[in-house]
Order: C-alpha cells, then structure tokens, then sequence
C-alpha cells in the first residue's frame, strides 16, 4: 500500500518534523527581564491606618466578606466605626478620582463591617504569647488599636477609662446619627473578647497614680485624647449660656439630654463644630455656624457640612465673634466679617478682620468648637510638650523609658479617628520593640503610592461612583437615627471591580494571555502566575498590558 | 479572587521556543487561531516568517501537522490537502493557509482568489505586518501609505491594497478583520469561520518591532490603536455583503497610532492630516455598507 511519508525502502518522503521546539531555550535572548512585583497603592499610603484596600476589595469581588474583613482587621480593629466617621484621606489620592471619580473607599469598608456584625474577631489571630503587661490610658480610638495590637502580638492588656463606658471621644464627642451605638458596642466587644480587659471609672491622677502604673505594668501607653477646649478670650465669654460644644456633645450622649437654647451659635469649621451642631439642631434648636474662613478651608469633612446645610443650618463664613453681652445670661453675639489673606503655617490663607464691619445678631446659646488640647496634668513636669500635646518621636516613645503616648495626646498627625488608630497601631509594635529588648520588625511606613500615569487605561471605562443611600427626616426634631446609610451589595461588589486595584494583581491573566511565547502559566495549586524564564523573550508586553502597575520590567544583566 | 478582561481557551497548541522576535504579533496571531481550531487541524505555510518561526527540520512549534510549501501556492495546497482529507472521508479536519502579506496580497492571490472562487472549503489566514519583514523589510502591497521600507526609502506613496473588498467581490460566506489587541473576537470569528463551510478569510493586523521600528513592548497597544483610530477596523463580512462592525472604534487622532512608530518618523502634520482624511472616509464608508447590508436583509 502507498504510504505518504514513507518510500518503499522505509525512507522519508520528503522532511518530517519529529518534534516541537522546546529544545530551543529562546531565554537567552532576553536582556530585560519581566517579573510580577505587587506595588503598594496610593489608598494605602493614604490611611493612617495602612490599610490593605485592594487586598480586601478582591474579597469583596467574590462576596467573601468575612476573608475580606480579616484583612481590613489587620490594620484596625474598628472598621464600622471609621466606615461611618472616617474623613477617608484614601479616596482623596485614589487614582480613580484622575479618571472618573474616586471610589467610595469609606462605604466599602462600612459595608464589609456590617457584613460581619455577627462575626467576632477569631482567637487565632493572636500570634504570640508573652509574660509583660501593658496599660493603656484611655479608651478612645487610639488606645483601643494599640490595645488590640499588642493582644494580637499576645501581650496582657489592661485599658484605664476615666467614663463610665468605653469609647473615647467615639462614645462621647461623635453623635449617635453619624456612629449608631450598637456598632460602636460590637466593635469595642470584639477586643474586649480577644483579652483586653477595660477599667471604666478609674481617672489616673485621681483613682490610680502614673506611679502604680509603672510599677506594675511593664510599659504605659498614654492615649487620652484632647479634651479641654480653647477658649477665645472675648469679653463676656464668662456670661452663662456659653460653653464648650464638646462638653454639651459630651453631656447629650453619655445622659441623653443637654441644657439647649432657641438660637444657638455655634462658633468654628471643624467636625466637632458640625456635631455640635446637628445635635442642637436635633433638639429644637435654630442653629448658626460662624467660621472665620471660607468653606473651602474648613477642616470639617465636606460632607458634614453639606448633610448640615441640607437640614437647615445657616453658617455664616469669613465672620468671627469679637464679644458677647447680655444680662447675667448671654443674649447678644457681636461678630466682624473677615477677608482672606497670606497663607499661614497650615497652608490655608489667614483671616483677617474687616475694619468697622461689626454687627450683633441674637443668640441665647453659644457652644464654641474651636480647638480642643489634651489635659495633661495627671504626669509629672518631666514630660516635654509641644504645643500642649506630649511629645513624641516616630516610634511614639515619650522619652521617659517604658512610656508611650499616642493619638490625639501626643504630637504627630492632625486627629482624627484614623490617625488615633494609626498612630495606636505604631505605638503598639514600639512597645513590642521595647519589651522584646531586640530588634522587631516594625511595619514600614509606606511613602510612595502607584502613580496615575503607570496603569494602562486601555482596560477600563468611565464609570461613576455609587451614591450613599441617606435618611432623610421631615421632623429632625428628637432624630438621632443614623442619617449615612451606606451603600447596598450590588453597588459594593460594582465599587470593588471598579478599582483600579493599583499595583496589585487581580488575576485578570492579561499577562498570560498576550504573550507571544507561550511562556508564562498560572500555577493553580500556588495560585500564582510563573513566568518561565528559559524561553521568555523579555519583550515586555506582559508588563506593558498589565493594567494594574502589578509588574516589572528590570535589566537581565541584574540578574546575572 | 480574579477579575477576567478577556476570556479565551486555556489549551494551549504551541510550544515555547519559536524563533519569532520578542514581541511578534504574528506568533500571537497564531497561538490565539491555533486556540479556536483545536487539534484536528493541518496548516499550510507558504514562504513568510512563519516559515521560519514554525522552526527548522524536524522541528515545529505547532502541534498539529504543517506543510511548508512555495510562495504563491498556499490556497491551493490547501485546496489539495482538503481534497485528500475529503476523499477520505475526513472532512471535519481543519485545513488553514496561514500566509504573510506578501504571500496573500501580492505573490499568493491568484492561488488565493481561484480557490476562493470555486468556494474552497479552507480557511484563509493572512498575518499582515504589512511589508516582507522575514527577507529585510520590502514593501508589499500591504504597506501603508506613508511607510518607510528599504524599497520605499523616501515613503509609500500608493495606499495599502483593501484586499477585503478584493475578497468581498467573491462572494465567499465569510471575511473578517481580526487584531492581537482583541483576541476574544478574533477567537470568536476564527470559531465562526470553523463553523461554515466554503471559503473563509481572516486578516489579522500582527504589529513587527524590528519592521516597524517599535518597541517589543508596544504590540498589543500599537494593535489596538490601529483599531481604536479607525485605521483597521474590526468587522465581518457574510456572503460578501452582509458587513458587520464587532468592535465600534473610538475614534483616537491616527497621530497616536503613527508616532509611536519609526517606520513612520518622517511624516509631517499635513500627511497626518492626509491619513487622517483617508481614515475618517473610509470609515463612514464601512458604516454606511453596514448600514446598507442592515436595510437590504431587512427587505428580505
């Protein structure tokens, strides 16, 4: 019979490939050398806290909310409470925003939070077991991160609280509409239950010295917050009728109800000045805010301060109080308008007051709000201050051996709820630095996000963010129901596959698909591409397509 | 844990160590084919680069069986090859010419054009990369205006031949553009030509680094920007006039697409301008056949 390849004397008809190519190891061709190299994301190097934003987002793509909240809670134990409260820095250098708009990173981590309202942090997130003790001073958001740290990193925790209840400045300065209680409780119950044991009702200075601390505890942490407010020094500031707004915020929440009057004042631009006000307003008051500057420099979150203007607040800007009168009892309120000039040393421009632009408006309540300082006098002079608060180095030492100060106590970072949990976190790795006499490994902090300009547009479409369902009440009167109401599933798992996911794989096989050679798989069981570099050419299209700024592209020559 | 972009078959039909240059589109080209034709396949190879990728004797990339034959005959070995498979009773094989520009726009189309004629029931790939890369960058009638090649050495001055329209004047069931930047829809239309019988043709742009004088790293993106500035639109052809756009093209200035290019590096804003003019009426030329193809199946 004729066979086609072969003659009749059993030789080949014509030439007959007997093989592939794999013999031809095509890598030594390569003089740059492609590789997968995770980058850490703007996001990330936004919040104090570090948290791992895309790493948790990919959860929340496969609606895995409790592996996602896992990760949040390696960098903050109390995820719904900065969910609601946080001023999220995050979203203001995610790279989305030079897009389209930035992702609502504050929603998605609230949402995972309440995903897991019936969760508690499991006990095997404890890594370690050691014999010193700790006491924390303080219950607030910076003491109960460092608290938890440290339980992880398996320390005895002992948290000293001058309140009745935990909590801090969550508990008794942010009202119930913006951080409902059950949440705050949960969260606080969840460190409880991994051993941290809080003392209520002990004031250190008054029931217990700084001295028994030190003696029986192997470090002390100090995280009391800022509580004593500034005052403005304006003739009539002593009438009755003007207090603090934080000590008002502090009176409604920890009783239930506060002294309030039918024209309130509030004076200042920041969160607490916003707080003080919706809650007055919350009790039948008619509210004004007066800021000196304009709203473009108010500290507040932008927000806030819209939800306030929304529900009926008038805030007078670029005016400032210059006294108050009144008959025993303050009734009138003189204010000057102002101008903006020079920028100051916090880069925003400098008010300055407009000669003979006084005039008086009525008020029969002013709460003041601007600037609160930590009450310090329970240490000894031997501690330095800077600017009232105590002063601290980058690892939160005090300089005083075995005492470590954090949040809004200590210098550093501008106070706020994530701040305190950041800087908490650092505190806490210090101490466990300190204790352990040896060198740890403390977390570096990360200084350069993935830029805007490295990820390859070409795999994504203008898409805008999802709006924040709201509460909004006809009768605010006696309404403390939360007014956020945070976004629902389908908008969550929208908002994770919308993120960029900047320097961080998402499994998109890009890389694997576009190669030329044939030369790179996923290796299912380790669940990672390999790249493999006996035949890889080193073209770099895995690199250039990789949407994310997950990859590199390096000199083979480095790698000799 | 994964985001999937694109989604193509996971078997793979060829092995590593081709001897294509980092960055080849047409290696590209043909993995992704390879993925929608699946095992049972033969392919023709006339003389262009695949003749050399493929490997040296008794070596081939591919896993399935290759003939190599002379320059101007690949549609009509193929025509052969499926007339053997067909007298024995084979004829679910695949049997795929896989030619250059050259081969198919200039040496190979009178072979191609006569089987595409009596509707040869082969499909007909064309690699375009627009010159004849393999033997030192000569121009075909591929080229593009403007391009430099070493026989062009001031530029081209005739525009690429629409060898499609060529292709459509046959009337055969099935013509498509096809690009390396998109290769779901290029599997895709490969998976639809497997599924007529007759004659089918797929012209797949396969961007050349050391051809076009780009970066290695830059084919896909300069893939699709050929694409997204309406230089190579991607769309189909059924019956030789029923034309549809698969992917609606963005509309990038084809300056984008030009200058990352050093083939063309001595064009001037006013042959852009020539470029873009051509582009932008060619375009709504296409548009318009869709539109009208649309209408007369409506009358039907």
């Amino acid at each position: 019979m004729y066979d086609p390849l072969e003659d009749e004397n059993g030789q080949p008809r014509f030439a007959v490939s007997t093989g592939d190519m794999s013999w031809n190891k095509t890598g030594s061709w390569r003089y740059m050398r492609p590789l997968y190299d995770n980058k850490i994301p703007p996001c990330t190097v936004g919040c104090p806290a570090h948290e791992k934003i895309p790493q948790y987002f990919a959860y929340v793509k496969d609606k895995k909310y409790e592996q996602a909240w896992h990760i949040i809670l390696e960098d903050n134990p109390l995820p719904g409470v900065t969910g609601r409260v946080c001023y999220h820095p995050c979203e203001a250098v995610c790279n989305r925003g030079d897009y389209d708009e930035s992702i609502a990173i504050h929603n998605m981590e609230r949402f995972v939070a309440d995903q897991n309202l019936k969760h508690h942090i499991p006990q095997s997130f404890i890594r370690d077991k050691h014999e010193e003790t700790i006491a924390i001073i303080g219950s607030g958001p910076a003491g109960l991160s460092a608290a938890y740290q440290l339980t992880l990193l398996g320390y005895t925790v002992t948290i000293f609280e001058a309140a009745e209840q935990a909590g801090g400045m969550l508990r008794l300065g942010i009202p119930e509409y913006r951080l409902p209680r059950e949440v705050l409780d949960k969260e606080i119950e969840d460190i409880v239950r991994l051993g941290v044991t809080i003392k209520t009702a002990i004031r250190v200075g008054r029931d217990i010295g700084m001295d028994t601390l030190q003696r029986d505890f192997n470090a002390v942490l100090i995280a009391t917050g800022a509580y004593k407010s500034w005052g403005m020094n304006l003739p009539g500031e002593e009438l009755k009728g003007i207090a603090s707004g934080l000590s008002f915020l502090k009176e409604y929440n920890l009783t239930g109800s506060a002294p309030i009057g039918k024209r309130v004042v509030v004076v200042g631009g920041g969160n607490t000045a916003i707080d003080t006000a919706r809650s007055a307003l919350r009790l039948g008051a008619d509210v004004t805010i007066v800021y000196r500057r304009s709203k473009a420099e108010m500290p507040a979150v932008p927000e806030e301060v819209e939800d306030a203007q929304r529900e009926g607040i008038h805030i007078r800007f670029l005016t400032n109080p210059v006294g108050f009168s009144g008959n025993g009892k303050v009734e009138q309120i003189r204010l000057i308008r102002m101008e903006l000039g020079e920028a100051d040393e916090s880069g925003r421009r400098r008010p300055i007051p407009i000669k003979g632009s006084e005039y008086t408006i009525d008020a029969d309540q002013v709460l003041l709000a601007i600037g609160e300082v930590p009450d310090l006098d329970f240490l000894p002079d031997s501690f330095k201050l800077k600017k009232d608060r105590l002063l601290v180095d980058h690892f939160q030492r005090t300089g005083q051996p075995g005492i470590f100060a954090c949040g809004d106590a200590s210098t550093g970072p501008i106070g706020t709820v994530v701040d305190a949990i950041g800087t908490g976190k650092r505190a806490a790795h210090s101490i466990h630095q300190y204790l352990s006499s040896k060198t740890v490994h403390i977390p570096e902090e990360p200084t350069d996000g993935v830029p805007f300009d490295t990820l390859n547009l070409d795999y994504f479409q203008q898409e805008s963010r999802p709006q924040e369902r709201q509460h909004h009440s006809t009768q605010l009167k006696g309404d403390f129901n939360e007014v956020n109401l945070g976004i629902g599933e389908d908008d969550a798992v929208y908002e994770a596959n919308r993120c960029f996911s900047c320097g961080t794989c998402t499994y998109c096989d890009n890389c694997l698909i576009f190669c030329p050679d044939v030369a790179i798989r996923f290796d299912v069981d380790k669940h990672e591409y390999v790249i493999n570099y006996d035949f890889c050419k080193g073209c770099g299209i895995c690199v250039q397509e990789c949407p994310r700024n997950a990859m590199s592209y390096e000199e083979e020559l480095k790698w000799a | 844990m994964s985001q999937k972009l694109i989604k193509i078959p996971f078997e793979e039909y060829m092995s590593p160590g081709s001897v294509a240059c980092p960055g080849c589109g047409g290696n590209l080209s043909m993995r992704y084919t390879q993925k929608a034709l699946g095992l049972n396949t033969m392919i023709v190879i006339p003389a262009c680069c695949w003749s050399i990728i493929d490997g040296p004797t008794p070596s081939s990339v591919n896993h399935v069986p290759v003939f190599h034959t002379a320059f101007e005959t690949a549609a009509a070995t193929a025509s052969g090859i499926k007339a053997g498979l067909h007298a024995q009773g084979k004829d679910d094989t695949n049997v795929m010419a896989w030619a250059g520009d050259g081969g198919t726009f200039d040496i190979g189309f009178q072979a191609l054009s006569g089987a595409a004629e009596r509707n040869e029931d082969i499909l007909y790939v064309t690699y375009d990369n627009e010159a004849y890369m393999n033997t030192g960058i000569q121009r075909s009638s591929a080229t593009p205006y403007g391009s430099w090649t070493t026989t062009t050495p001031n530029k081209k001055e005739r525009p690429k031949k629409n060898l499609i329209e060529a292709l459509a004047a046959h009337h055969i069931p099935y013509i498509a553009t096809a690009s390396v930047a998109f290769p779901d829809d290029l599997i895709k239309k490969v998976e639809k030509a497997k599924s007529l019988r007759g004659t089918k043709f797929i012209h797949i742009l396969a961007p050349c680094p050391p051809g076009w004088k780009t970066p290695p790293e830059i084919t896909i993106k300069l893939a699709r920007l050929a694409v997204e500035t309406k230089i190579f639109p991607l769309f189909e052809i059924e019956e030789g006039w029923r034309y549809h756009i698969t992917h609606e093209s963005s509309g990038i200035p084809v300056g984008q697409y030009l200058k990352p290019q050093g083939r063309f590096s001595h064009l001037t804003e006013a042959d852009y301008e020539t470029i873009q003019r051509d582009v932008e009426r060619n375009y709504k030329i296409l548009k318009m056949k869709e539109k009208m193809s649309k209408e007369i199946s409506a009358m039907d």
